[in-house]
């Protein structure tokens, strides 16, 4: 009877409600697991009322059931995806365990594969990556901001072509991680940072390569809609030439890599100072050119001059034998020679008078005279 | 009338100088070209051109980190 009691007193003074209980359970929970980060592979997932998002996540032997509001979910899951979810252990009012997920990210290249698939389609018919809405490279470029690891071999890439090919250019660089799953919301801050407090021209994000789970961060919803949203242009240079991810589809320009970005942000100085070389020489051509052209002018001109002179020259001369042809066919040695006769002295009948030939000299009398009818 | 701040210090860009040059290159094929006129023309362009090159060998980029930390909201 005595025992009975003193438990009974031991279990009056450990008495807690049930609500308590559950309180204790999750504060323990809270403390030894919080934002625990679980792989799985997703089972029985549905979306209550739109709001809700419920779904298992399995291994071979075990399961967990997990919760999260939809607005949450930033990357397309199904059946049989395997991903990674941070969470909180919640052991809920009913007493059922779960695991509330803050963040989920797809693992494995097929999964990523699929997750990126499912977005791209629901964001294509959003417009989110209309080529029309795309806005070109801003001209005289001297403000960049650059949304990077600044310990990324990537970065050091960028930094190592753009001081090469250009200088005088102002860049802001905003150190953010750029894989793991609080990449995209850093990079999201950073990317809000240059939109409303920065005055930069174009911001560029740039990653070296990794693997697809490295450069899935690229592949968030929420990211790629900021980037979308973005009021300053942007232009991506993520993992190398074949790695397409969301965040370069929705961003305005998209550079194959880290250094393609820096080669398409400035012009080569080196290029610049051949051209600036050329145009001069080609002005030093100009100038030859126009005293060659001058000169050609000068050479014509005296030509035609020449030519007139002689011209005029040939035209007097010629008018002149036209007039010595006039005057010498009026010669009376030229009239003999073409058979007639002069006659001198007085025509009368029983006269002599003087015939002259081309080549004779006559006397003669006349015998008749009689007028011409 | 220039005031001290104002006196000599309006140093161009390279941009600004490439546009300089430019415009000095149009004269050269505009119909205001004249062979009197063009030597003189010449010899501040290729001064420009001169200017241009040094700068573009000598000017260097400023790349700064910015503080915040955006681990954080």
């Amino acid at each position: 009877m005595q025992r009975v009691n003193h438990l009974g007193d031991r279990m009056e003074e450990q008495k807690i409600t049930v609500s308590q209980f559950i309180e204790s359970v999750n504060s323990l929970l809270d403390c030894g697991l919080q934002d625990v980060l679980i792989e799985g592979e997703v089972a029985s997932f549905k979306v209550n009322q739109g709001k809700w998002v419920f779904f298992d996540l399995k291994d071979e032997e075990s399961s967990v059931g997990c919760f999260l509001p939809v607005f949450q979910l930033r990357a397309p899951i199904e059946d049989g995806m395997k991903i990674v979810v941070r969470g909180l252990p919640k052991l809920t009012k009913w007493g059922k365990f779960s695991l509330t997920v803050k963040q989920i990210m797809p693992v494995g290249e097929g999964s990523i594969k699929k997750s990126y698939e499912l977005l791209k389609k629901k964001l294509t018919a959003e417009g989110l990556f209309d080529p029309l809405k795309k806005r070109p490279i801003p001209a005289d470029l001297t403000k960049i901001g650059v949304i990077s690891s600044t310990q990324a071999a990537g970065y050091a890439d960028f930094c190592k072509i753009i001081n090469a090919r250009w200088g005088g250019l102002n860049i802001q660089t905003a150190h953010t991680q750029v894989q793991g799953m609080d990449a995209a919301d850093q990079i999201i801050r950073a990317l809000r940072y240059f939109n409303e407090k920065a005055e930069v021209q174009i911001i560029a994000i740039i990653r070296g390569g990794g693997s697809a789970d490295d450069l899935s961060v690229f592949n968030d919803e929420k990211l790629v809609r900021e980037i979308a949203a973005s009021r300053i242009p942007v232009i991506t240079g993520i993992g190398h030439e074949v790695d397409e991810s969301l965040s370069d589809l929705a961003a305005d320009i998209r550079g194959s890599t880290p250094s393609n970005v820096a080669e398409m942000l400035t012009p080569d100085r080196k290029a610049e100072i051949v051209k600036v070389r050329q145009t001069v020489q080609r002005l030093g051509g100009k100038i030859i050119q126009e005293i060659d052209l001058n000169s050609e002018k000068a050479r014509s001109m005296v030509v035609d001059i020449k030519r007139q002179v002689v011209s005029k020259i040939d035209g007097v001369i010629e008018t002149i034998r036209i007039k010595k042809q006039m005057i010498e066919s009026m010669n009376p040695e030229q009239v003999l020679r073409q058979g007639y006769a002069i006659i001198a002295g007085d025509i009368s009948e029983g006269n002599v008078v003087k015939i002259t030939t081309f080549d004779k000299e006559v006397e003669a009398e006349i015998c008749k005279v009689k007028e011409k009818k | 009338m220039q005031s001290k701040g104002e006196k000599m210090t309006t140093k161009k860009s390279i941009s600004e100088k490439m546009k300089d040059l430019e415009a000095a290159t149009e004269w050269f094929y505009s119909d205001d070209f004249t062979l009197e006129k063009a030597t003189e023309k010449y010899k501040s362009t290729m001064k420009l051109a001169e200017e241009i090159e040094k700068d573009l060998n000598e000017l260097k980029n400023e790349i700064s980190v910015i503080e915040k930390d955006f681990t954080k909201e």
